[in-house]
């Protein structure tokens, strides 16, 4: 149970605190609703670029990570479709620092030509360090554009291409801080070491003095249904034949999205998921195969993939793989399996709340999801899951003409 | 905006607590059980440690099939009942070979003890190492192994270990494809025979611990015998490279892996904690010198680390980067440029205030809960240390002088020892 109090200043900043006495240090988290879903399709990356120049200084502090080294503290950030998140930890008696430091950078980075270009590089490189210059690295740049026919989940958070990053202006930067990055567009929450009196002051006199401004309306189209499979060959230097599969769910606020969660758990969770003792156990037709959902605030993707023993022929592996996911259709369940995921999920909860960050974090994605109380209510929502519900999930989202799959060949193997 | 904002508010000294709460129960047959008791879930975790590491085996992957086969079959389940046993309980458990030690790691609720204990016997003790299995695990592993090979940067790490320690020594050998035809069943129950016995094992419990754990494990553990004793022959020695720089192509790779260092002291010797902090400052963390001048400034990397290592023979230490390719010289001068910096230029004392707040603040969080409390003792555990390596390290932290700090980058980072390995 993680108990918490949560209010509102007026410039419209969301406040949440969660008391935790048996540690000595104090976790803040501070989500901006702002992701790649937000950008302009000619510029896309740039929710995470700016995630980078974040990082440069700001009105009153020429450089972020100095000070909060000088208190001991620790920090972090990523970006996603949905959301830019930052994070840090400071020994509780100096907190005050990462109060003034993020609410310097709400107010006003600092933003400077040279300080983009550098950050234009860095980023170009991790564009290349971790989808262009790694094996099987670029799938996601093939995938989404291909299920996605509209919505800006059609692209990754690292960009569609190197150029777009290339091609961003101080102004686009500028403007992206100005529309987005308000404080009605975020979520702070500490989760530690704190009296909740003192962090609601601290939070009122850092913050509160932000003013307030309205931020861009969003309206993004919505995906049409699927009508019909999509499907892509691909080859390139890899040594081993891969297989993805991606089916169309629904957003993260809905039922199905527990059944689903739970079903790619029943698929392929761990070592005693159906996909691995049939595909990999059984017929060693796979080396490794993997399921999961996406999580996307709007609606995601069921997303399977699998890489292939040498030998083995792709049609085969994919004709096995959709005899396992047509076995969920029928009545082949049982309740000890489903007890199973259960249990696992009511294991991971547990332990993630053994983390202050984790708390801190579950705590403010369940604030922008609408429902707080539902960080609380997890493992309930997945009891609540039952066989058939499982087994009308996999028939209605689990079809072929709701699937995109690329078969992804190597072309040294041939 | 208002003046307030130009000045930071005020740092206090940063209280790194150090307590370490570890209680030592020994059962009747030796196992050392080590408690940690402390955390707000009732949730445990349990570190099984076997002295089963790479060091131990005469034959590349021995050591680390042997612990993985550990879950691939008992005498009383098939590796597809225990997979489904150990899920149906929620019990998350992890198998680790690393190039001393070897073990596994089980992360439970409270309530499903008595399972884990029972299932972890049955996976540490009756293991049966099937043929079927383990044919499987090496195809599984040689197709893991050529994906890898496709990427730079471990392409960089294999031929830094070769180039350190030598090709014959297991901290140095690099698996070949043809070692995953030289396993056998035989081979793994031999293995395991040799260094998973009971009454070497070392078990790190953490967590809100359950109030009968000492007594499950004196039921399950406590009276378990191996059926031999075992004398270890002693270890290779170790033959660096003479090749100092070796540069290997890979086809299509649009980035350079680095990979400079060489070996060095390690937790045991004394001036081991100041070559901590030295390490800290050149690229330990985000705000070193490494950052901020290859990626900040010249924006030619994503990241850019150094980080100094123990093992139980010997340690080393390594920068690792990746970057563009028509940058990789650039990167190479500016990454030699820091390091003799370090040796000719007293560090001020702006930037040693930094460093000190900030390896404290890495302190608290090395002390802050039952599973960083237990990573923590077990970085001493394992060399045969105590608490005191952690004062000696806060002390060396709060007191290390400029001149100390120089006269460690003279003696442990001289350019001519490093071996630069690079990829790409």
């Amino acid at each position: 149970m993680i108990n918490f109090i949560r209010f509102r200043l007026e410039n419209g900043l969301r406040v949440i605190i969660h008391e935790d006495r048996s540690t000595p240090l104090v976790a803040m988290n501070l989500l901006y609703d702002v992701g790649s879903k937000d950008e302009d399709p000619a510029m896309t990356g740039l929710a995470h670029m700016f995630e980078h120049l974040m990082y440069c200084g700001s009105a009153n502090i020429p450089e972020y990570d100095l000070p909060l080294q000088l208190a001991g503290g620790e920090n972090n950030a990523f970006t996603n479709n949905d959301i830019t998140n930052y994070y840090l930890t400071l020994p509780s008696e100096n907190i005050e620092t990462g109060f003034w430091l993020e609410s310097d950078r709400m107010l006003a980075p600092d933003f400077t030509q040279n300080k983009l270009d550098i950050q234009k590089s860095v980023v170009i490189e991790e564009f290349k360090q971790r989808y262009l210059n790694q094996p099987y690295g670029d799938v996601m740049l093939l995938l989404r554009p291909l299920a996605y026919s509209v919505h800006p989940y059609r692209w990754p958070t690292i960009g569609m291409e190197v150029s777009h990053l290339e091609n961003v202006s101080l102004d686009d930067v500028r403007n992206f801080f100005s529309s987005r990055y308000t404080p009605g567009n975020a979520i702070l929450t500490l989760a530690g070491n704190i009296n909740t009196d003192k962090a609601h002051d601290l939070a009122t006199k850092w913050f509160g003095s932000i003013p307030g401004r309205a931020a861009a309306e969003r309206s993004l189209p919505s995906e049409p249904a699927q009508k019909g499979e999509r499907n892509l060959k691909v080859e390139r230097e890899v040594p081993a034949d891969a297989l993805y599969k991606a089916w169309h769910m629904g957003k993260r606020i809905s039922d199905d999205f527990y059944t689903l969660d739970l079903l790619t758990d029943l698929l392929a969770g761990g070592e005693s998921g159906r996909l691995y003792n049939k595909l990999v156990r059984e017929k060693n037709l796979f080396s490794e195969i993997n399921a999961y959902i996406t999580s996307d605030i709007d609606p995601g993707l069921v997303i399977l993939s699998g890489k292939l023993m040498k030998g083995t022929d792709i049609k085969d592996a994919e004709k096995a793989v959709n005899e396992v996911i047509d076995e969920l259709k029928d009545s082949s369940l049982t309740e000890r399996e489903l007890e199973k995921v259960k249990n696992k999920f009511e294991s991971s909860t547990v332990l993630s709340n053994t983390s202050i960050l984790n708390k801190a974090m579950s705590l403010s994605v369940y604030e922008l999801l609408g429902d707080i109380h539902l960080v609380n209510r997890e493992t309930e929502r997945f009891r609540a899951v039952s066989k058939e519900m499982v087994r009308e999930a996999a028939v209605s989202y689990l079809n072929p003409e709701n699937c995109t799959t690329i078969f992804y060949l190597s072309a040294t193997n041939k | 905006m208002t003046s307030f904002r130009r000045i930071q508010p005020s740092v206090f000294p940063i209280n790194a607590g150090m307590d370490m709460p570890v209680e030592l129960v020994t059962l009747n047959n030796g196992v050392s059980l080590y408690l940690i008791n402390a955390g707000t879930e009732d949730v445990m975790r349990m570190e099984f440690i076997f002295r089963a590491g790479l060091v131990r085996e005469n034959l590349p992957l021995l050591s680390t099939s042997t612990n993985m086969m550990l879950t691939e079959g008992s005498e009383y389940h098939s590796s597809e009942e225990l997979n489904a046993i150990l899920d149906y309980y929620g019990i998350f458990l992890n198998l680790t070979a690393e190039k001393d030690i070897a073990g596994l790691t089980v992360y439970f609720l409270n309530k499903h003890i008595e399972k884990a204990l029972e299932l972890i016997k049955e996976i540490l003790f009756h293991p049966v190492f099937p043929e079927k299995e383990l044919n499987m695990l090496m195809k599984k592993r040689l197709n893991w192994y050529r994906i890898n090979r496709e990427k730079v940067q471990n392409i960089a790490t294999d031929q830094f270990f070769e180039s350190v320690f030598g090709p014959h020594h297991p901290y140095g050998r690099q698996i070949r494809e043809n070692d995953y035809e030289m396993m056998s069943p035989e081979l793994l129950k031999d293995f395991h025979s040799k260094f998973y016995l009971p009454e070497n094992m070392t078990v790190i419990i953490s967590g809100r611990i359950h109030e009968k754990t000492t007594d499950l494990f004196g039921k399950y553990f406590g009276e378990l015998y191996s059926r031999e004793s075992y004398t270890e022959v002693s270890a290779n020695v170790f033959k660096g490279s003479s090749e100092k720089k070796i540069h290997l192509k890979k086809k299509g790779a649009i980035q350079t892996a680095f990979r400079i260092g060489s070996s060095t002291i390690n937790k045991r010797h004394p001036d081991y904690t100041g070559l901590k902090f030295l390490n800290m400052i050149l690229g330990g963390y985000f705000g070193s010198r490494l950052m901020k001048n290859i990626r900040e400034e010249k924006g030619f990397t994503y990241g850019i680390n150094s980080s100094v290592s123990s093992l139980d023979l010997s340690g080393f230490k390594v920068i690792s980067t990746e970057v563009g390719k028509k940058n990789a010289e650039k990167a190479a001068d500016e990454i030699y440029k820091e390091i003799r910096l370090l040796q000719t230029k007293p560090v001020a004392q702006e930037e040693l205030e930094v460093v000190r707040n900030y390896m404290s603040g890495e302190m608290v969080r090395m002390f802050d809960g039952p599973f960083a409390l237990a990573d923590t003792f077990r970085a001493v555990l394992e060399y045969g240390l105590d608490y005191s390596y952690f004062t000696r390290l806060m002390n060396t932290i709060m007191t290390i002088t400029p001149d100390e700090i120089l006269g460690l980058a003279g003696t442990y980072y001289k350019i001519e020892d490093l071996y630069e390995i690079t990829a790409g």
